[in-house]
């Protein structure tokens, strides 16, 4: 029996009410996801005097109650940790603007970085805004797109999607759906370690293959200038009176003797020290603070125990130069900042 | 072998390659609420299955 096409308009109608449904689940679902809760975590703490910004390492490797014993803060003065794993300093910049854009006024911003993050230019395509990434299409999306590039096609795709929950938080479910299938892969294999971020063996699929290839992002890095969110990061904290304070997070001993331990690194390192130094940036390199490989979760991010003592380190390194900024400038001395914790 | 032939012809009326539906199977193509919500289940299916090509690695969301 043929269709009529009044019954497959009908039809596309249903179908039109299915996907608001879906829409409407997805949106109810994912209200808690994880950038809107780091959001919330910003709005709440609108007094805190540090706000710490970063990708996974800082969301895992910074404590803030550590960080306030070692400061010497109280805890409704103390600091906010706003770092969202697997974003670029373009989410960090938008966490950065959104904090501020909700009441929040720090002294102090601490921004944790690893490799070539700094100077890496940022090429996206609608594919890769998935995860927390997916911030990037509702928190301030028009400002966003003058950090990166995309292509026409990418970029009509992204005015599209923007529109939908189901689009915008198309991930939030999937993962769902991706634990369950890890969950299913692991019967009768043997047990894998995996952390808060997933399993711990795949981050080293985030460090560079060898060392002659980190060595090659080195020194193209070291031509380079530090990526446009990350100079704009700074110039908007140091006009809003916001000492900026960059820290080379700690990394695991093997990262450190394969990429960190060689000339190319060394170059690159004090390549930015010199670009963030000239902007009044204070350079922290911690990249050894923790030695030992039971300190790592995994091979990029710190064990909750580690991270206190980093965060405790940080908050003692930064008041005791701020005394000795307050006593050098009490005898006209030059700056004790940047300083360079080793 | 029956009933394997029966799933085939319900799978491909489904599909839409076939125009009957199999014996037994009473949802003609003019009802428009099955249909307008089979193809809202498919496009639920497609959506939680969407991220299974990226090379993702973080679950943290």
């Amino acid at each position: 029996m043929p269709l009529s096409k009044y019954k497959l308009l009908w039809m596309l109608c249903v179908l039109a009410i299915a996907l608001v449904a879906i829409n409407v689940t997805v949106m109810v679902l994912t209200r808690n996801s994880l950038p809107r809760r780091v959001m919330a975590h910003a709005r709440q703490a609108r007094n805190a005097s540090v706000v710490a910004i970063g990708n996974s390492l800082i969301a895992a490797g910074f404590d803030e109650s550590a960080f306030d014993s070692g400061m010497g803060v109280e805890k409704e003065r103390g600091s906010v940790n706003v770092g969202l794993g697997a974003s670029s300093p373009v989410e960090q910049l938008l966490l950065f603007r959104y904090a501020r854009s909700h009441g929040m006024h720090p002294q102090i911003l601490v921004y944790g970085f690893y490799d070539q993050q700094l100077t890496e230019p940022l090429k996206f395509a609608t594919r890769d805004f998935i995860g927390n990434r997916d911030m990037l299409y509702y928190v301030e999306p028009e400002y966003g797109l003058h950090f990166y590039q995309l292509s026409p096609h990418d970029r009509a795709e992204f005015e599209l999607m923007r529109h939908f929950p189901m689009m915008v938080d198309r991930s939030a479910i999937w993962a769902k759906v991706e634990l369950l299938r890890r969950k299913l892969a692991q019967t009768g294999m043997p047990a894998q370690q995996v952390n808060r971020f997933g399993r711990a063996g795949d981050f080293t699929l985030l460090e560079a293959r060898d060392a002659a290839e980190f060595s090659r992002k080195c020194e193209a890095g070291t031509r380079e200038d530090l990526i446009t969110p990350i100079n704009e990061l700074i110039r908007q904290a140091s006009e809003a009176g916001i000492k900026v304070v960059f820290v080379e997070m700690p990394m695991h001993p093997s990262h450190l003797s394969v990429f960190y331990d060689s000339p190319a690194w060394n170059q690159y390192r004090g390549h930015i020290q010199s670009l963030l130094v000239a902007q009044q940036v204070t350079y922290v390199d911690a990249s050894a603070w923790e030695a030992g490989e039971q300190m790592f979760a995994d091979r990029l991010h710190l064990t909750e125990v580690a991270a206190a003592q980093f965060s405790k380190r940080l908050g003692n390194l930064l008041r005791e130069s701020q005394i000795a900024e307050s006593q050098s400038n009490r005898d006209n001395k030059a700056g004790a900042w940047p300083i360079h914790g080793q | 072998m029956k009933i394997l032939d029966w799933i085939k012809h319900l799978l491909e009326y489904l599909g839409g390659a076939q125009d009957d539906p199999p014996p037994g199977f009473s949802v003609a193509l003019s009802n428009i609420w099955f249909w307008g919500l089979w193809w809202g289940l498919l496009a639920g299916i497609i959506f939680i299955f969407s991220g299974q090509s990226s090379k993702f690695i973080y679950i943290d969301f």
